[in-house]
């Protein structure tokens, strides 16, 4: 599939990470996945290719000797619009939001599916070619909304008196997906493809059966939804006002 | 024993005051008994001296003995009603002095009762007291009668005024000493042992709060007495030593995380390239369990310092999300929705352990019914399946890590026994346990008990 384009249609990706094990083939297997794929071993090689080539996309580990992947990508952040996607080997919830508050886009945690970072990738491509202006860290900070409080650092939803209301993953990405969209018409399609790119997992079921499901945690009548609401022939909306915290 | 105190300063309190009222009893009886020897002979020496006296000068003819008045009167008889109280060791004191005044007597008998007003009128020669008797004040309170038998000459008898001895007095005066003692010594033994005490408390505080909330400690104040204050500050050093051994194990379980993930990241990069779909597949898999593993490890290894803060959260939808989450891996996990439960814990570790529990259920029964079950002082999570439950005498063992029941039993089967014992230290962590038990009809029931 590489032949059929040419070198300038091609997402130019950055993959930064000094172990050359793992570096290597993942060049290799993104290649085959259509992007053109430049190494760094290095933060200070990374600078130079920064600076030579035209980056759409930063791949990069978190775990680096000498300059790290989070001062680097604050770097990035800071004098460019480039993406960023974190390698990182915790999977500790304060490691992601650090990740995020350094103004990555996204994270994959180590050993991470290949297949899953190029889908990550192309989700991150999407939206910075589709929305025009970059959105930076999605799923970054807390969003308020109809007295409820979703926390995306430690995924919870939080109530009016403070008690944290957990979530399953599914509808976690799902309210995530509307939060962010406020008074957007989510077809069940557009749905499942925001909701992708997480966690593998929760993608089978029904998204309708995933709205019944956050309607009864957050609706005060699930059977007549104030907060989420389903637009006939569409899809769901989220009818509330969100504030970003 | 409700009175015994539980503080330092309390029981050494206690045991001083019952020191130092024995050392008084003893006191107060040895002086009792002195005062009463002592009075004896001062009651004793006049009576003997007058009795001495007046033989005397009856036998030498100057005055005869009256029957009818004053002190010392003639009788034929022991006229001493035998119900009055008798003073033997007067009797005998009285039979030493009379001997020293070279008089030999019989028998003597004694014996006391009230004062009469008719008595009065053995006072009229000041003996023992000047004085007439104005009003009751001044009347003796008793009268002793003493009879003594003079062989050959019939009876003596022998009126003298006999005062309450006095042991009261001694009492309150002994009392009041006893109270001003228990001033003196109490309030600086209070305060000594307050001083004692005190940085002692804290100790005990920040020695029970060490370790649990995953904060940086906080060095007790040193206070107190040199030895107390030593042990403050050993405390403190050896509180500072800790953490920094904690720290660093945290820093090298961290290293080991990294080297052990990097090697399976480049082997799950490289996975994808293999061809045979099953082959891959099944690779992917094992790199997860790997991965898996590694993460309890890390999490046992680590949970000695929780680095979750305590929140406030609806048990009921966390125990949902966590069995949704399994549904929506196509796992058959079933739960029937319960009423809000509000909660103070740390959320990702107990979904871990509702997670593991739950996992096990699904991996050995296939299956698994959960039910959340909230009573007055605790909350139960069960998680029952109908797989083949664990023989009677095994229950307890699998809770130790990296045992499995089955030696033989495969990879796909079972992680290495980590499962369980995460569980039960963070629920552990939690103040709650985890039970497990044989179900009437087969399988198995994991209870997670946490207190309310």
């Amino acid at each position: 599939m590489s032949n059929a384009d040419t070198m300038g249609d091609m997402p130019h990706l950055l993959l930064v990470d000094d172990e050359r094990s793992i570096r290597e083939p993942l060049a290799q297997y993104l290649t085959k996945q259509g992007f053109r794929v430049t190494q760094a071993a290095d933060a200070e090689s990374a600078r130079t290719r920064l600076a030579a080539y035209a980056i759409d996309l930063v791949i990069l580990d978190v775990m680096m000797p000498g300059e790290d992947g989070l001062s680097l990508c604050r770097h990035i952040a800071a004098t460019s619009d480039t993406p960023v996607i974190l390698l990182t080997a915790k999977a500790e919830e304060t490691d992601r939001i650090v990740g995020l508050e350094m103004g990555a886009d996204d994270y994959v945690v180590k050993p991470f599916s290949p297949r899953e970072l190029a889908t990550r990738v192309k989700v991150v491509l999407r939206r910075l070619t589709a929305g025009g202006a970059r959105q930076h860290a999605p799923e970054s900070g807390s969003y308020a909304f109809a007295g409820w409080v979703l926390k995306t650092g430690e995924r919870a939803l939080v109530d009016r008196e403070g008690v944290s209301v957990a979530l399953s993953t599914g509808e976690y990405n799902l309210l995530l997906a509307l939060v962010t969209r406020p008074r957007q018409v989510l077809t069940r399609d557009q749905l499942l493809d925001l909701t992708q790119g997480r966690e593998a997992a929760a993608f089978d079921r029904a998204v309708d059966n995933q709205v019944s499901r956050l309607r009864r945690k957050i609706e005060a009548d699930a059977k007549a939804p104030d907060i989420i609401k389903t637009v006939w022939g569409g899809g769901y909306t989220l009818a509330a006002e969100v504030t970003r915290l | 024993m409700r009175l015994w105190p539980r503080s330092l300063a309390g029981q050494m309190a206690v045991l001083i005051a019952l020191a130092l009222f024995v050392a008084q009893a003893v006191n107060f009886g040895l002086a009792l008994r002195e005062r009463a020897e002592f009075r004896l002979a001062q009651a004793t020496r006049p009576v003997a001296v007058r009795i001495a006296d007046a033989i005397e000068r009856e036998t030498q003819g100057v005055r005869p003995i009256p029957r009818d008045r004053g002190r010392i009167r003639r009788a034929d008889r022991d006229g001493i009603p035998p119900a009055l109280p008798r003073l033997p060791e007067l009797a005998s004191e009285l039979r030493t002095q009379l001997h020293e005044q070279g008089v030999e007597v019989g028998r003597i008998d004694t014996g006391v009762r009230g004062w009469t007003p008719a008595d009065d009128a053995v006072l009229g020669r000041g003996f023992p007291r000047g004085n007439r008797v104005r009003d009751e004040r001044d009347r003796p309170a008793q009268a002793l009668l003493i009879a003594i038998e003079r062989p050959g000459h019939g009876w003596l008898a022998v009126i003298v005024p006999w005062g309450e001895n006095g042991s009261m007095r001694l009492f309150w005066r002994l009392f009041a000493q006893t109270l001003i003692l228990y001033g003196i010594v109490l309030l600086p033994v209070l305060w000594i042992a307050r001083r004692i005490s005190r940085p002692l408390r804290d100790l005990t505080a920040a020695a029970q709060r060490f370790g649990r909330g995953g904060d940086a400690p906080v060095a007790v104040e040193v206070r107190g007495p040199a030895d107390i204050a030593g042990l403050v500050s050993s405390f403190n050093a050896l509180q500072l030593r800790v953490t920094a051994m904690l720290d660093e194990k945290d820093r090298m379980l961290g290293a080991i995380g990294h080297d052990l993930r990097t090697p399976l990241a480049a082997l799950r990069v490289r996975v994808e390239s293999v061809e045979d779909d099953t082959d891959r597949t099944r690779m992917t898999e094992t790199i997860a369990e790997m991965n898996r593993t590694l993460d309890d490890i890390l999490s046992l290894a680590r949970m000695g310092r929780p680095s979750e803060p305590l929140t406030e959260v609806d048990l009921a939808a966390l125990v949902d999300a966590v069995v949704e989450d399994f549904r929506d891996l196509g796992q058959d996990v079933a739960f029937e929705e319960a009423a809000r439960l509000r909660m103070r814990l740390r959320p990702s570790l107990i979904r871990r352990a509702i997670r593991n529990l739950i996992e096990n259920a699904v991996k050995y029964g296939g299956g698994a019914e959960v039910r959340l079950v909230a009573e007055e002082r605790r909350v139960a999570i069960e998680v029952a399946d109908r797989g083949p439950g664990i023989p009677g005498e095994r229950l307890g063992d699998v809770f130790e890590a990296f045992t499995r029941l089955e030696t033989s039993r495969n990879r796909d089967t079972g992680g290495i026994g980590l499962g369980l014992a995460l569980a039960r230290t963070i629920v552990r962590e939690a103040g709650g346990d985890v039970r497990l038990a044989n179900r009437d009809g087969g399988g198995l029931c994991a209870t997670i008990e946490l207190p309310r």
